[in-house]
């Protein structure tokens, strides 16, 4: 009996691996090996005739292009570094501090917030930072300031904007790695005579990197080709990785080089992530004495 | 190694009194263990020694220190865990550096000294292996190791062998013990199981449902003048029997049911030891010589019917129904391969016993 149902749980498990192999064989790897064809592929109208080029890429070599992958690179970090200060002192309290009674209403408590529509989100912000928005008023009130303070169309806007909508992405994944910490390890390692910060270093951090880096991929990737938030909150003045691409593929309509753009600025992002997955790895990993 | 000292600790959780009035000293360089049943709040008193909890109400003394308050990693106490919360993404030899390298001590001390540590508790093959690839036992000697490196004035085991098989767990009572002998550190052995602390403990302590410490002994006081009936039962076992005293030329225990009266050696008069007197008496089955026919040379004897009979290899347990309905235990050494006069199932029984062999209990 026990072994009939293993197998047909097997049996099942099969059938929905095939099932997700399939949906992102379609969706994903097709849809990408199509951008990474057109982003070589160009087309002489005059002639009539395609052929295999790096052109595209060529133009994309200008430091233009560089300035926007460093500006869109250094706000996706910043956003993985503020989100990550913020999330992690909140979720080791909710995980490890608060009694199970409140646990799950905290949490729902502070995830709720994020079901409301990202657009709305980002929107609120708008009324909230315009000259005669409610931060304006406030201060204008209070008499701390004189005369409204710009605060729209900002970088500033646009980072905040990006560390509100990027938090509960960081959250989730710690909240659920450091519900899985025995609190006995922190008991054991104190009673070693390790202060806080010593177990957290050398125990609570190494035990919960998997959190950690689920948090920061879910942040940073997103955070990287991020239109809507630029464009709302920083009057599309700067831009962006996402904003390039937005403007390539919906405004001018240039398909190949939006393709040429999308597959420069993947392949930065998947080195960016490597390297700092290195580091974070040469940090918190092992550090073995005796070997 | 220094003693440790409770004095008036009280303690409650979530409005619910653990611990009430608990004054304990713990004696320097013994070996000392608390037994309990479970949920009896002895895991709270090894926990207070700690600091992993601060008592609501009196003191925790080192030696002549107060410890109170001072916080864990503070402490010179040492913790071996049930279940060895062993840091799992560390290897054999980083679990036990771990203290040492805390203080930030030289590289090559800090090898030298757990190498030496790991050999002493044999575990000199896996010092590079990780955790999760260790045996249970090897895993509990990893804990071990780890408590004891630093040198603790107190090293606290709370039910370390519990998750052993009964081989190895018979292995490491020894090993604790020789540990102990060599390294003159006070241990405080918290436990559940007696056999662990009749076999380890110099002086043990017992500890009642209601979290109060109902004797503290040498483990042969404890199992051989038990002060209370919980005590007799909850170490080894013990035939309790209901009754009045009465004192004349010799004291005697007159039994409720009319079973008969019966001598008592009484050796030391305590102030509850009255004529007319409510008390306990109890005799040891391994106390009791079990016969098909009547003895002469016993101060006390009692008849009854076998009614089970439970073979354990070295001895024989004998389940004895009174015909007051009291069921008896008696055990028998196995001495023969071929008993004589082999009892059986439905024998009427003799049993048989020296006024010395019986103790009053006032409870």
């Amino acid at each position: 009996m026990k072994t009939k149902k293993a197998f047909a749980q097997k049996e099942n498990s099969f059938f929905w691996g095939v099932v997700a192999l399939v949906w992102q064989a379609l969706f994903f790897y097709l849809p990408l090996s199509f951008l990474l064809t057109t982003s070589f592929v160009k087309y002489l109208s005059s002639t009539g005739v395609s052929y295999f080029s790096f052109d595209y890429y060529l133009y994309l070599f200008q430091p233009v292009y560089g300035f926007i992958f460093m500006r869109s690179l250094l706000a996706a970090s910043c956003t993985v570094f503020v989100t990550l200060s913020i999330a992690y002192p909140v979720a080791y309290y909710l995980a490890l501090k608060v009694s199970d009674r409140w646990k799950n209403t905290l949490f729902a408590l502070l995830i709720l917030p994020f079901w409301t529509n990202f657009l709305l989100l980002v929107y609120s912000w708008y009324f909230l930072l315009e000259n005669d928005g409610l931060v304006n008023m406030i201060f204008l009130k209070l008499g701390l300031i004189s005369s409204p303070l710009h605060l729209m169309n900002t970088t500033g806007a646009i980072y905040f904007g990006m560390f509100y909508c990027y938090l509960p992405f960081m959250l989730l994944p710690l909240y659920s790695s450091l519900e899985k910490l025995d609190p006995r390890l922190l008991e054991a390692s104190a009673d070693l005579g390790a202060s806080f910060w010593q177990t957290l270093r050398n125990i609570i951090i190494p035990l919960t990197t998997s959190g950690i880096k689920t948090g920061a991929l879910l942040v940073f990737v997103p955070a990287f080709g991020e239109f809507v938030i630029p464009a709302l909150l920083g009057g599309d003045r700067t831009m962006y990785v996402g904003s390039v691409i937005t403007h390539y593929f919906l405004t001018v309509r240039n398909v190949p080089l939006g393709s040429a753009f999308t597959c420069i600025s993947a392949l930065v992002l998947v080195v960016f992530v490597t390297v700092i997955f290195k580091v974070f790895r040469f940090v918190f990993g092992r550090d073995s004495y005796g070997s | 190694m220094r003693s440790i000292r409770l004095k008036n600790i009280e303690k409650s959780f979530n409005g619910e009194l653990i611990l009430e009035n608990i004054n304990l000293t713990i004696p320097e360089g013994k070996f000392f263990a608390l037994l309990g049943p479970s949920g009896c709040g002895k895991t709270t008193i090894l926990r207070l020694i700690a600091g992993f909890e601060t008592p609501d109400n009196g003191n925790i003394l080192l030696g002549d220190t107060d410890i109170t308050h001072v916080p864990i990693n503070h402490r010179r106490i040492n913790t071996v865990f049930q279940n060895y919360a062993l840091f799992p993404h560390m290897n054999v030899f980083d679990n036990v550096a771990y203290s040492l390298m805390l203080k930030k001590l030289d590289e090559e001390l800090i090898k030298s000294r757990v190498f030496k540590i790991l050999k002493a508790v044999r575990l000199e093959h896996q010092i590079y292996k990780p955790i999760n690839q260790l045996s249970g036992g090897q895993q509990q000697r990893v804990a071990l190791a780890r408590a004891i490196i630093n040198e603790p004035e107190v090293l606290l085991l709370d039910e370390p062998l519990a998750a052993l098989d009964v081989k190895l767990r018979e292995q490491m009572l020894i090993e604790l013990m020789d540990l102990q002998e060599t390294l003159r550190t006070t241990f405080v052995y918290i436990t559940h199981d007696q056999t662990e602390a009749l076999t380890l403990a110099d002086q043990m302590a017992i500890m009642n449902y209601d979290g109060r410490i109902e004797q503290i002994g040498s483990p042969r006081e404890i199992y051989e003048f038990p002060i209370s009936s919980f005590v007799a039962q909850f170490v080894g076992k013990m035939n309790i029997f209901r009754g009045t005293l009465h004192i004349g030329s010799k004291v005697s225990f007159v039994e409720e049911t009319n079973l008969g009266a019966f001598e008592v050696a009484a050796g030391a008069r305590v102030p509850w030891m009255v004529e007319g007197g409510q008390v306990l008496m109890g005799v040891r089955p391994e106390k009791i010589w079990i016969s098909k026919k009547a003895e002469e040379n016993f101060s006390n004897h009692l008849t009854g019917k076998v009614e089970s009979i439970v073979y354990h290899g070295p001895a024989t347990q004998y389940n004895v129904r009174l015909k007051n309905g009291t069921r008896i235990e008696v055990f028998e050494q196995n001495e023969e391969h071929f008993p004589k006069d082999k009892i059986d199932y439905d024998d009427h029984v003799y049993l048989h016993w020296q006024k010395e062999n019986a103790v009053l209990l006032e409870r």
